[in-house]
């Protein structure tokens, strides 16, 4: 365990490092990253000011769910979701090879080779969102950050696995920069309130895609909103990473490399 | 160290086509085609061993060099290099071997070698004073102290693979797999990389040579393996490769007369470079070289010759073209 910190310590300085080497491209990737991870939140802050709303939900219950999507892509994003860049252009350039030379498990290297400092930028957006929203809500209770935390993870847990499948299918569509719009087209799903669909829907995206588990079951949890039934969504979770680690290996042994 | 034994690797591609015609019809029917890269081959590397790889583009030379290194499963055989099968054991094979690739680098662009050097140590494990010591002694083995702290993208390309070297040797690998290590150097870098390899070959490390470049071979590899069309065509010493086809020589002549266009019995045109001025190949096993020196001079009277065995590019082209040898 202390050599697999020492791993991502080593590689995590590296990145910041050649990050460095061109400050004001990491600089203005950040601000660019933060105001478009703001655009949603203001476009909820329009519906809300034009006097509409989603039902049942005052603006700042909206917005912490939003907050929560940022947090959770703050922390996913520079950890995990990184590999599914690193696995399109490595594919591509058959240069994938390098890593499956280094003697970790493969999935630790692609995911060490995605690593990507500038994502943290996520971080600073979703945080300023989720406490924008905190503080136009009454304070949670003790329960419901405990019910919030292990939620988080799921939702953590979630990012994850899509990271996963995504980068996995890159082993067979080499190239494809359209897994991005994959991403970002499901995902959207889970910024607002899942009560707004239809319950069929809502437990399709809670049991099978789970995008309402990234952020709207942890925000509800926080909202007191969310009874025991959200160990499901925990379960489902953790069932939805594991597919994605399972699909992940199975696609690697079908990677061909390319001609030398 | 190393033993192949009916490896095989079969894998499958689209058929494409270059017409309007047939791109819109593969938008609705790709056909597939099996290709065969390796063909059932076996072969055995010993320790210490320096192995030249060879084989035209697209013989499966690199096909087979990635089943070795655990890269790529094979469709059917056996591997057993170091003990282990390279790639069901990849993790604990991989930390025992080094790779260079000329066409691929491990450094990376916008920092210096020395920060991927201590990533690649946290990678590998190593410790602190063995990485300190194997540092200092590559470092000054290629004269690199300075240049290791520069960014990648500043350093030139002799340097730049002087320190893809230093990140393959880092961690102290019994086996190396070398491809087109010196593509692209200079005569001064060249052989710089060719005295590294030779010093290290000389402490015991194993090396697996891919190159195009047969100087590569001539300077550096004891025994050559010869792939082509996924199969091994040649395996044996570099002096038994250049016996194999006869004993040929390449003369460069200048004479008084004309020397005629058509070839003769043992003597084939090479290259013509004025009437009386071109390069032939003898073969020495149907017109000894005395009978030809002879037999020149008197007919066309010879002014210049030079005499020397027959480049091992002629050698490798009729291999790559003609039968098996063996």
């Amino acid at each position: 365990m202390k050599g697999v910190f020492a791993c991502i310590a080593s590689v995590l300085r590296t990145k910041v490092a050649e990050q460095m080497a061109y400050r004001s491209h990491f600089f203005l990737s950040v601000i660019l990253l933060v105001a478009g991870d703001l655009l949603v939140p203001m476009i909820t802050l329009l519906v809300y000011r034009s006097g509409a709303s989603f039902p049942g939900w005052s603006l700042h219950e909206a917005l912490l769910i939003q907050g929560v999507f940022g947090l959770a892509k703050g922390i996913a994003f520079p950890i995990f979701f990184g590999m599914v860049g690193s696995t399109l252009s490595l594919v591509r350039e058959g240069t994938f090879d390098l890593l499956l030379l280094k003697p970790r498990p493969a999935l630790f290297m692609t995911m060490l080779n995605g690593l990507d400092p500038e994502d943290f930028g996520r971080l600073l957006s979703g945080g300023v969102l989720f406490g924008y929203a905190l503080s136009g809500l009454p304070a949670p209770k003790f329960n419901g950050w405990i019910q919030f935390a292990g939620l988080f993870l799921a939702s953590l847990a979630v990012l994850c696995a899509f990271s996963l499948l995504l980068s996995g299918l890159l082993f067979r569509w080499v190239g494809s920069s359209r897994v991005y719009d994959i991403f970002d087209s499901v995902t959207s799903f889970g910024m607002y309130p899942g009560t707004i669909y239809a319950k069929s829907f809502q437990q399709l995206m809670t049991y099978v895609i789970p995008v309402g588990i990234i952020a709207f079951v942890p925000a509800s949890a926080l909202l007191g909103r969310a009874g025991w039934e959200t160990a499901g969504a925990g379960a489902a979770a953790a069932l939805f990473l594991i597919a994605g680690i399972v699909y992940w290996h199975r696609m690697l042994r079908g990677y061909t490399s390319a001609g030398g | 160290m190393i033993e192949v034994s009916h490896l095989t690797k079969t894998y499958m591609t689209h058929e494409r086509g270059h017409t309007l015609r047939e791109i819109a019809a593969n938008l609705i029917r790709r056909p597939m085609k099996e290709v065969q890269a390796v063909k059932d081959i076996s072969f055995t590397v010993e320790q210490g061993e320096m192995v030249a790889f060879l084989g035209p583009n697209g013989a499966g030379k690199s096909t087979t060099l990635k089943m070795l290194t655990g890269v790529l499963h094979p469709t059917s055989g056996e591997v057993r290099a170091l003990g282990l099968t390279p790639w069901k054991q990849r993790s604990e094979y991989v930390r025992r071997i080094g790779a260079v690739f000329g066409q691929k680098s491990q450094l990376l662009w916008d920092i210096p070698p020395v920060d991927a050097f201590y990533m690649n140590k946290a990678i590998y494990g190593v410790p602190e004073r063995e990485y300190a010591q194997t540092l200092d002694r590559l470092t000054t083995l290629l004269d690199v102290g300075d240049v290791m702290r520069k960014p990648t993208r500043q350093l030139s390309l002799g340097e730049r693979m002087k320190c893809e070297f230093i990140m393959a040797m880092l961690h102290g690998p019994e086996l190396v797999f070398l491809d087109e290590p010196t593509i692209g150097l200079d005569v001064i870098a060249k052989e710089n990389i060719r005295d590294f390899i030779k010093d290290m070959n000389r402490q015991g490390v194993t090396f697996i040579l891919t190159t195009h470049d047969l100087d590569d071979v001539e300077l550096l590899a004891e025994r050559v393996i010869v792939i082509n069309h996924g199969e091994i065509v040649f395996d044996d010493g570099l002096n038994v490769l250049r016996g194999r086809l006869g004993e040929k020589k390449a003369v460069r002549l200048t004479t008084d007369l004309p020397l005629p266009d058509e070839s003769m019995p043992g003597v084939t045109l090479l290259k013509r470079i004025h009437d009386s001025e071109a390069e032939l190949e003898i073969d020495t096993d149907i017109l000894p070289l005395k009978h030809f020196i002879r037999q020149f001079n008197e007919t066309y009277g010879i002014r210049d010759m030079s005499i020397e065995p027959l480049p091992i590019e002629a050698v490798m082209k009729e291999l790559y073209i003609g039968s098996p040898l063996s």
